[in-house]
């Protein structure tokens, strides 16, 4: 079990308890913004090299939503913080 | 009328029982299925994190009864079945703090000891389970291979695991099988 993260509630543990959604950085548009916005943000995904920020869920622990930075070529974790803590989620 | 008895039995019942793997008696694990009492399950209402004092009257007074598994998430656990009445007195006091479920007949709760427990248990999960970071009385949500448990310090030398009853047999078979170099005493209620 390589690579571990971790939580902000439960201390280290393998990628293997989470999952991934994706990319954190993009925000969501106005309600009214035009279609190309909502296109972008629902459909458009950059790939990154290097520094990332991705939503995780602990789904096998504590179940909290997670904001992990990343590194995408050395799978270096370098920050790890609870979604809500950041005013993002409910 | 009802066309078939429901017939009331534990989950363990038919699993695996007596000793199995090494015949050595220095490390040897007991595996034992505990009483199907009543398991409660609690969540803390939006902003309402800090309920510790009020999750602790819910309880029943045992040493572990209450489990902290992430934040505004608990377990009760005990070895008494509740009635309705007892259940809705809980739920009162809890008003709308936090919201309460009954998984008494949905989770089984599996005893493990041993000098070697921790090893026995490293192998199915990667949490830490040295004393100095799992103290007696903590727990932890977390996979046992690919089974969702909870895993709660009950002493120096003995964990209890609680699991999905559907999969309780399939994590019993699991624990005998991790245990058999040190040998193991698999025993359930009957």
């Amino acid at each position: 079990m390589a690579s571990l993260i971790t939580c902000s509630h439960c201390g280290p543990r393998p990628k293997e308890e989470f999952t991934v959604k994706g990319d954190a950085a993009i925000a969501r548009p106005a309600a009214d913004a035009s279609e190309d916005a909502w296109y972008a943000y629902v459909y458009l995904r950059d790939n990154p090299r290097g520094r990332h920020k991705e939503y995780w869920h602990h789904t096998s622990g504590c179940r909290r939503w997670l904001v992990v930075e990343r590194d995408t070529v050395t799978h270096a974790i370098y920050a790890v913080a609870d979604a809500a803590a950041q005013g993002e989620t409910a | 009328m009802v066309d078939f008895a429901l017939l009331h039995r534990s989950a363990l019942t038919g699993a695996k029982t007596g000793a199995f793997g090494a015949t050595s008696t220095g490390s040897r694990i007991a595996l034992a299925a505990l009483a199907e009492g009543h398991v409660l399950h609690l969540l803390a209402a939006h902003g309402n994190d800090d309920l510790q004092s009020l999750v602790s009257q819910i309880g029943d007074g045992g040493p572990y009864a209450v489990r902290a598994y992430g934040p505004g998430q608990w377990f009760v656990v005990g070895d008494a079945a509740l009635s309705a009445a007892d259940f809705s007195g809980k739920a009162a006091l809890l008003a709308n703090k936090a919201s309460i479920a009954d998984q008494s007949h949905g989770r089984v709760r599996i005893g493990i000891s041993g000098a070697s427990v921790e090893a026995v248990l490293a192998k199915g999960t990667a949490v830490d389970l040295d004393r100095a970071s799992f103290a007696i009385g903590h727990s932890a949500m977390t996979l046992i291979g690919h089974i969702s448990a909870l895993i709660t310090r009950t002493g120096v030398e003995s964990f209890e695991v609680m699991v999905l009853r559907g999969f309780a047999e399939s994590l019993w078979d699991d624990l005998i099988q991790m245990s058999l170099e040190f040998g193991v005493d698999a025993k359930t209620a009957d």
